[in-house]
């Protein structure tokens, strides 16, 4: 499996869904038997996959938090959610 | 205590009704006391008030969920308000069609049972021929997408064919393998002598997964869940009493867990005279063991109260005939000789399973 930066469309997979938790007041990624908690970086980022490229989307978070350290974010926090199979390229089909 | 947090996973119980008589199911004993199911309309508000007071996620069991008319209605309704479904069944009875039914209400995920590796075996443990019909719509449901668990309940006489388990498991191209040993609860405890295995074939079946974990990688995801009895330490049971989870049985009472139905002497409340945000935070069944208050010793004192909280309240009800004991499973705890007993004397000899059904 290619590493998760390398990703052109990096998405959700069909059955992971993002959200917000109004009741317990956190994001999250739910998927089968699990729930995955997001904090406000982890948000950010999943919220801008849409079918962006990743560079778009490093571009895009840095553009929005005035900050240019997302690069290594994204790569862990990709790599995390590819490992769980949470994250495909979507360009892959 | 601390305040209660809000749960996040439903147990959605829709009828006892099943078509399987699997001598292992976790429901009650007396099925037909609580033959008597819920209505649509009930469901739903059951649902929507679910869906407000934080649960995030609804397994839709039983018995059997397919014998309900009304499934795909329930399932659209659960989606409706935001809850991310599961279906957890035996694939019978259903169609080609049933499943399209249901993908298009909006369920996003399954988990099937499978009782052996081969027809001869399961059918005898369902009590039921269902093998082949379980392989077609493993397949079915394959083609149309769905993210599938393979749910295998292991016991002594499956144990041994974890590798072709697994193998079947890689063929049918299932996301998650879960191989769950048997909790002896319900119909499982009533059959223990019959069930439990021996220390050998636990390192084992321990042994073959780890080996074709290393060779399959994550597809399927392999999950091992190994007997209680066999272990030092308890399972966190639910992750805590009135923690995280909570169950609606059949005929609208409301359980923190889907065994505790066979304690005598509890109360449960009812969805038909109480909202769950009532039943959660002050139902006195669901207060009983919450928080460390109500352990005895050695759990009270012990650095793993907030790991294990103790155990397995059904299991500490059913060997010691004290709903607040230590879990026996524990090396720690005063009856854990009830455990060494019980593994030593289960019967090597023939077998007599009593199959689960309504007329006890």
């Amino acid at each position: 499996m290619k590493p998760a930066i390398e990703f052109r469309k990096p998405m959700l997979v069909r059955y992971a869904r993002f959200r917000w938790d109004a009741v317990h007041e956190q994001h999250q990624i739910v998927f089968p038997e699990g729930v995955l908690v997001l904090n406000e970086a982890g948000a950010a980022i999943v919220r801008l996959c849409d079918g962006r490229s990743t560079d778009d989307l490093i571009t895009s978070l840095e553009e929005q938090f005035k900050s240019g350290t997302w690069a290594e974010h994204v790569c862990n926090f990709f790599d995390r959610l590819a490992k769980k199979g949470l994250l495909h390229d979507a360009a892959d089909g | 205590m601390p305040q209660t947090a809000n749960p996040y996973s439903l147990l959605a119980e829709l009828t006892y009704r099943c078509p399987l008589q699997c001598p292992y199911c976790s429901n009650p004993l007396k099925l037909h006391e609580y033959s008597k199911e819920l209505d649509i309309a009930t469901w739903k508000r059951v649902l929507a008030e679910a869906a407000d007071l934080g649960v995030v996620q609804v397994h839709f069991s039983g018995g059997e969920p397919l014998l309900r008319r009304d499934l795909i209605d329930v399932v659209r309704e659960a989606r409706h308000v935001d809850l991310y479904t599961h279906l957890s069944t035996s694939g019978i009875p259903s169609d080609d069609v049933k499943w399209q039914q249901l993908r298009d209400a909006g369920l996003d995920a399954l988990q099937i049972s499978l009782q052996d590796s081969c027809p001869e075996s399961s059918d005898w443990l369902a009590g039921v021929p269902s093998f082949e019909k379980k392989l077609r719509v493993l397949k079915t449901v394959k083609r149309l997408r769905f993210p599938v668990t393979l749910n295998v309940v292991l016991h002594r006489h499956n144990l041994e064919n974890i590798g072709d388990l697994i193998e079947l498991a890689r063929q049918l191209d299932v996301e998650k393998l879960e191989l769950a040993h048997v909790q002896y609860k319900g119909w499982a405890f009533r059959n223990r002598a019959v069930l439990l295995p021996s220390h050998a074939q636990i390192e084992q079946a321990a042994e073959t997964v780890a080996q074709a974990r290393e060779r399959l990688g994550d597809r399927p995801e392999i999950v091992h869940v190994l007997p209680d009895y066999f272990q030092q330490f308890p399972k966190a049971c639910l992750n805590g009493w009135g923690r995280v989870f909570l169950t609606v049985a059949p005929d609208g009472a409301v359980l923190p867990c889907q065994t505790a139905r066979e304690i005598p002497g509890l109360n449960f409340p009812n969805v038909q005279t109480a909202s769950l945000e009532e039943i959660w935070f002050h139902d006195s069944v669901f207060q009983r063991f919450r928080g460390t208050g109500w352990m005895p010793e050695p759990c009270r004192s012990c650095d793993r109260r907030e790991i294990d909280y103790g155990g397995c309240r059904c299991q500490a009800f059913l060997l010691t005939g004290d709903l607040a004991a230590t879990d026996p499973v524990c090396h720690l705890s005063p009856d854990h000789h009830l455990i060494d007993a019980a593994v030593s004397d289960a019967t090597r000899e023939s077998v007599s399973l009593q199959y689960r059904m309504f007329t006890t």
